[in-house]
């Protein structure tokens, strides 16, 4: 019993002493941090404890906590909308695809970049996949709608020349999927390569030239060295990425497929339309605000079980 | 965390303040002066005993793009001037541009810095009784009005009674000013005089003309619409065409109305009725017989460009509209045209006028010279001088007038980049109104026309407070969002069974229970008007 | 030592294929936006996009220029805020990557959870908005625009996640020759981070290029905005006059808005879109990051 209890004063002891002493090796450190921790607190955390807006009936003179509390009232418009399920699953679905099919595109493009010698070839073309980057979602609206509508687009114009009906796109569900999903990759690919390239240009050279030297071919160079080194970027993108796994993106679904078109919603439908669509003309702040907290309480559990399998796996790649 | 605490303190601390005298008596602490709240209290309040010994700023909200051509500034200089002089204060601007413009009014209105005074707002458009219950607004009382706005507390008369709620004055209202904002179609005479149709003015009529377009005006849509933007389509003004009813403003989704001739009963025809079935049926056929695109609903570009351009056959809005853009643009563009107009109701005499309030001039909650800013509206609405400079500008530089009092523009002078911009639609009066030369010639016909056939809006008084029905109201709206654009535009493929949908799922969203307060608030309203 | 490699070969020979493909996929619509916005709004309405221009027309830009001056101050103010912005924001952001990635840095993951929290939850659009208007009184203050731009935890944790690479024994050896951790990154790390700086550079760029919204939220008294949100205006403007919703009594003729909305997309990506190839070779030269060692 004594023996025991003077361990346990001597650890505390020893832990104080550490904690100082960490700190003080530290400080250099943790200054070279407090710009950040500054700026996030000023401009992110301050403002947090207001999204308490979701549980009162805001009123604008009595200001955000001084307003009744009206509990989980608002919340209600989701909940009992009977449409919960459809609208997470959408949106859940479509960003797994948006993540995964998105970053397997901005491998094999890096990987494929890299291999090419040309430099040239390889300038302009990296330029040119990044320019859809810069087209506003609602040109690319402008753009879907002039492909694929029925009296005058592109497709049906086609189909119309070889002596074929037209295909009425924007009264069948199931192919909206596909395109949205299309749009995207093509929005976002060019963009999201980049990251993997430069990860490919940070590896050092000697390894593959040490590695040719073995008899490496080029494909085993790049299952072998190039992969393993995107690893960490990969999570990293993935994890982050997860954590907004119920915010959709609705620019583009906004633009593209609209709210009038009632026909597509089954397949189309995410929880931004959705608020957008009930909230168009009540401006209110708590619904919206309860909305995202229902998203972001979603994304902060997906995200740390991710983080924590991550971590099981390797701590090193863990995000936090 | 200690910073966020901080935050938590004077956001909560800025409760209350909502009655009148504790913001005079913050005004006049803030400005060192006691003099001002003392009048006040004492209740000999007139303009000519208020201290105005302080320089203040007034600043206005207004819908609208700023504009960046200067003459904004020149105009308010001009005018500035003489509130200097008058009362020692100066107006200024705060525009509330159009991206995002809901969002952005609303978020202005509730931060509440005290950075606005005067605030333009609507009963329809910009929620002006919405805002009252949120507490955006100073409460104001007929002493006041009468002691700082005495032209104007005159002027409104018995119209005060339509802005007041709980004992309390909370607007100002547009009430002095004459415009057409019903709606309506606007078609091609020439061509339904080729159709051997006379004019349009039911949906039987419309439909012969827009068929005879299908069949014999290669390339031209009849109405070339965008679903996307335009939701509820032919709908509303089917109904109203077809019903003696009315829509009740400050209800949503608008689906409930009330007959003309009794007003305190709320009915639907969403809900009630076959009239929704048949117009589902006839946009059903429209919609088959290729009155417009097949993919409308998300079509986004403008009949009123193909109209133009001569690729559709229709357009649809307002009657100011017709009468200061599209008729006299359509003279120029397609000659001969002979653009007319089918407007909702001309068949049944079933038009409703424009709200008084359609207008309105607030105060804001967190203003700190509220009296002063009643003073400048007060000459700003009556004061001819102040009047044209504001709403016309510097004559001879923004404006001409011509020898018979209409208003020209001077030589070179460009609409999208001369516009004066000072948007002032929240007081406007008639009296000081120069009628635009370039108007249609025939306006003053089918005004007249139009005030023989129409009737006054019933519930101008009516605030519905949505407190109790919150969660239904969105689950209205959504329903009401999902069915209506397939139902305007004949996109199910059985309109009876659609529409009966339709209903079962208004009716499981609570549209008993918003029906059952909306008619206890009506009730209210009927017993406090006696 | 360079043997005949037919895996390679084939390997290049698709990476050719797809990739030129793949950038004419994305440069055809592209070029539609751009002959878009130099045809006529009759044509776009009848006939819509086309790879040419049709009807060729000047409408939308003269629109877009009619007032040069406002246009003008739009880039200088954008091209200000983006290289202002993304100079100090790359160094904050760095710095903070390299301390978080240190691993004898004790704080390092409850301060990176503390900055990744950030994403997941906010106050929300009207809290946000009182704080920065009613306590820091930043409307109508270019800083509301600056500010928040200038670190997301995004950009942090991928430039930690690059720093990652470099061996930690170049913080080591600036330890024995008795450097602080502050010296050690400024003269050791930075040369070294070159691909890593034109990554987060690029993107921290891009974010300050593309604002809007903050201006939307926080501007509205001034004479300039941001590129994009003086674009934005453009359109709207020419949306609003073709409404005309509360009767104001201007007429106006018909403005294009299909091509107005082209040409500006064009404006505002004409000078960002040169910046990419700028910053490409410092991808080449980050290559040579392995013979830093020791």
């Amino acid at each position: 019993m004594r023996t025991k209890t003077k361990t346990v004063t001597l650890q505390l002891n020893v832990h104080k002493v550490t904690l100082g002493t960490k700190l003080l090796r530290n400080r250099t450190l943790i200054l070279m941090c407090m710009p950040a921790i500054i700026f996030f607190i000023v401009f992110n955390y301050i403002p947090m404890p207001g999204a308490y807006i979701a549980f009162t009936d805001f009123n604008y003179n009595k200001g955000i906590f001084g307003s009744r509390f009206v509990g989980f009232k608002n919340f209600e418009f989701l909940f009992n909308s009977g449409k919960l399920w459809q609208l997470t699953r959408n949106t859940v679905l479509y960003n797994l695809a948006f993540i995964f099919l998105g970053n397997a595109l901005q491998v094999i493009i890096a990987l494929m970049l890299n291999s090419i010698l040309s430099k040239t070839f390889r300038k302009v073309s990296q330029t040119l996949l990044f320019l859809p980057y810069f087209i506003s979602a609602v040109l690319v609206g402008f753009m879907v709608y002039a492909l694929f509508n029925y009296d005058y687009g592109f497709i049906n114009g086609v189909l119309k020349n070889l002596g074929q009906d037209p295909i009425s796109f924007y009264s069948k569900a199931g192919v909206w999927p596909v395109i949205i999903i299309v749009a995207n990759l093509w929005q976002s690919t060019g963009y999201g390569s980049i990251v993997y390239f430069a990860a490919l240009c940070g590896i050092d050279q000697s390894l593959i030239e040490a590695a040719r030297i073995d008899g490496a071919n080029g494909a085993q160079v790049i299952r072998y060295i190039l992969l393993p080194s995107l690893k960490s970027t990969a999570i990293i993108l993935i994890l982050f990425s997860l954590g907004g796994i119920m915010k959709g993106n609705f620019g583009l679904f906004y633009n593209i497929v609209g709210t009038a078109n009632a026909n597509l919603q089954p397949m189309t439908d995410i929880i931004e339309l959705y608020v957008y669509r009930t909230l168009i003309n009540q401006f209110n702040f708590p619904y919206s605000t309860a909305a995202g907290l229902y998203q972001s309480i979603f994304g902060f559990i997906i995200v740390n079980i991710a983080n924590a399998v991550v971590r099981k796996i390797d701590p090193e790649y863990a995000l936090f | 965390m200690g910073l966020a605490a901080a935050m938590l303190l004077p956001l909560a601390a800025c409760g209350g303040g909502s009655t009148t005298t504790t913001t005079q008596a913050t005004t006049a602490a803030t400005e060192g002066d006691g003099s001002a709240a003392g009048t006040e209290t004492s209740g000999d309040m007139t303009a000519a005993n208020v201290d105005t010994s302080k320089f203040v700023t007034i600043t206005m909200l207004v819908l609208g793009n700023k504009p960046s051509n200067g003459r904004m500034e020149a105009a308010l200089a001009a005018e500035n001037e003489i509130y200097k002089e008058k009362i020692n204060a100066e107006l200024q601007l705060q525009y509330i541009e159009w991206t995002d413009w809901q969002t952005n009014y609303q978020l202005t209105l509730a931060s509440g810095d005290g950075s606005i005074d005067l605030v333009g707002t609507a009963t329809d458009w910009l929620y002006a009784w919405q805002l009252v219950q949120k507490g955006a607004f100073l409460p104001l009382d007929d002493t006041m009005l009468q002691a700082y706005a005495p032209s104007t507390y005159e002027a409104v008369g018995e119209d005060w009674d339509l802005c007041t709620l709980d004992g309390s004055i909370w607007f100002i209202p547009e009430d002095q000013y004459t415009q057409w904002t019903n709606h309506g179609i606007y078609y091609r005479g020439d061509w339904a005089a080729e159709a051997g149709l006379e004019d349009v003015s039911n949906f039987e009529e419309l439909g012969e003309y827009f068929q005879y377009i299908v069949d014999n005006k290669e390339g031209v849509i009849p109405w070339d619409v965008s679903g996307a933007n335009n939701t509820g389509g032919l709908l509303g003004g089917y109904l109203g065409s077809n019903l003696e009813i009315t829509t009740i403003l400050g209800v949503d989704p608008a689906i409930f109305t009330y007959n003309n001739d009794d007003p305190y009963t709320v009915t639907s025809p969403y809900m009630e009725g076959d009239t929704l079935v048949e117009a589902a049926k006839l946009f059903k056929e429209w919609s088959d017989a290729g009155y417009w695109r097949e993919d409308v609903l998300n079509y986004t570009g403008d009949s009123r460009d193909g109209m133009y351009a001569g690729t559709s056959g229709a357009d649809q809005h307002h009657t100011q509209t017709y009468v200061t853009t599209t008729r006299p643009i359509m003279d120029e563009k397609q000659p001969g045209s002979d653009l007319q107009y089918f407007y909702w109701g001309e068949d049944n005499n079933n038009v409703t006028r424009d709200l008084k309030t359609h207008g309105a001039m607030a105060v804001a909650a967190s203003s700190a010279n509220p009296e002063r800013a009643l003073m400048l509206y007060d000459l700003l609405r009556n004061d001819e001088t102040l009047y044209r400079l504001h709403n016309y500008g510097i004559e001879g530089e923004d404006y001409v007038v011509t020898d018979d009092g209409e208003l020209d523009r001077p030589e070179g002078y460009d609409a999208t980049t001369d516009a004066l911009d000072t948007n002032f639609w929240y007081g406007r009066m008639d009296e000081y109104e120069l009628t635009p030369v370039s108007n249609y010639d025939g306006a003053a016909e089918l005004y007249e026309e139009l005030d023989s056939k129409a009737h006054d809006y019933a519930l101008t008084k009516f605030a519905f407070d949505a407190t109790n029905v919150q969660t239904e109201i969105a689950a209205l709206t959504e329903v009401y969002n999902q069915y209506i654009p397939s139902l305007a535009y004949g996109k199910f493929e059985d309109p009876e069974a659609a529409v009966a949908e339709f209903r079962a799922a208004l009716t499981s969203a609570g549209y008993d229970t918003v029906l059952a307060e909306v008619q206890k608030q009506l009730d209210e309203l009927k017993a406090s008007e006696g | 030592m360079k043997q005949h490699d037919s895996s390679m070969v084939a390997i290049k020979t698709i990476s050719y294929i797809f990739i030129g493909l793949f950038a004419i996929f994305c440069l055809i619509p592209f070029l539609m936006m751009v002959s878009g916005s130099f045809s006529s709004e009759e044509v776009i309405i009848t006939k819509g996009l086309w790879i040419l221009p049709r009807q060729f027309s000047t409408e939308a830009y003269k629109l877009a220029f009619s007032s040069p001056k406002l246009l003008l101050g739009s880039y200088a103010l954008t091209i200000i805020l983006t290289v202002c912005g993304t100079s100090i924001g790359l160094f904050l952001i760095s710095m903070t990557g390299y301390a978080l990635q240190r691993r004898d840095f004790f704080l390092r993951n409850k301060i990176s959870f503390f900055i990744y929290f950030t994403t997941l939850f906010s106050g929300g659009l009207a809290p946000t908005y009182l704080w920065m208007t009613k306590y820091l009184h930043l409307k109508d203050n270019y800083l509301a625009v600056f500010l928040p731009l200038l670190m997301s935890p995004w950009l942090i944790f991928l430039m930690k996640n690059f720093i990652k690479s470099i061996p930690f024994e170049i913080t080591e050896s600036g330890k024995i020759d008795g450097a602080g951790d502050f010296r050690i990154f400024v003269s050791l790390i930075l040369p070294t981070l070159k691909p890593a700086l034109a990554t987060v550079g690029l993107f921290l760029a891009l974010s300050y290029w593309n604002e809007w919204y903050n201006a939307m939220l926080y501007l509205s008294n001034k004479s300039y905005y941001p590129l994009q949100y003086f674009l934005y205006r453009i359109i709207n403007m020419a949306n609003y006059l073709k409404q005309s919703t509360a009767g104001a009594q201007v007429t106006v003729g018909n403005l294009p808005s299909n091509t107005l909305k082209m040409a500006t997309a064009v404006l505002a990506t004409g000078p960002i879109v040169f910046l990419y190839p700028f910053v490409q070779k410092y991808f080449i030269s980050g290559m040579t990051i392995g013979a830093v060692k020791g």
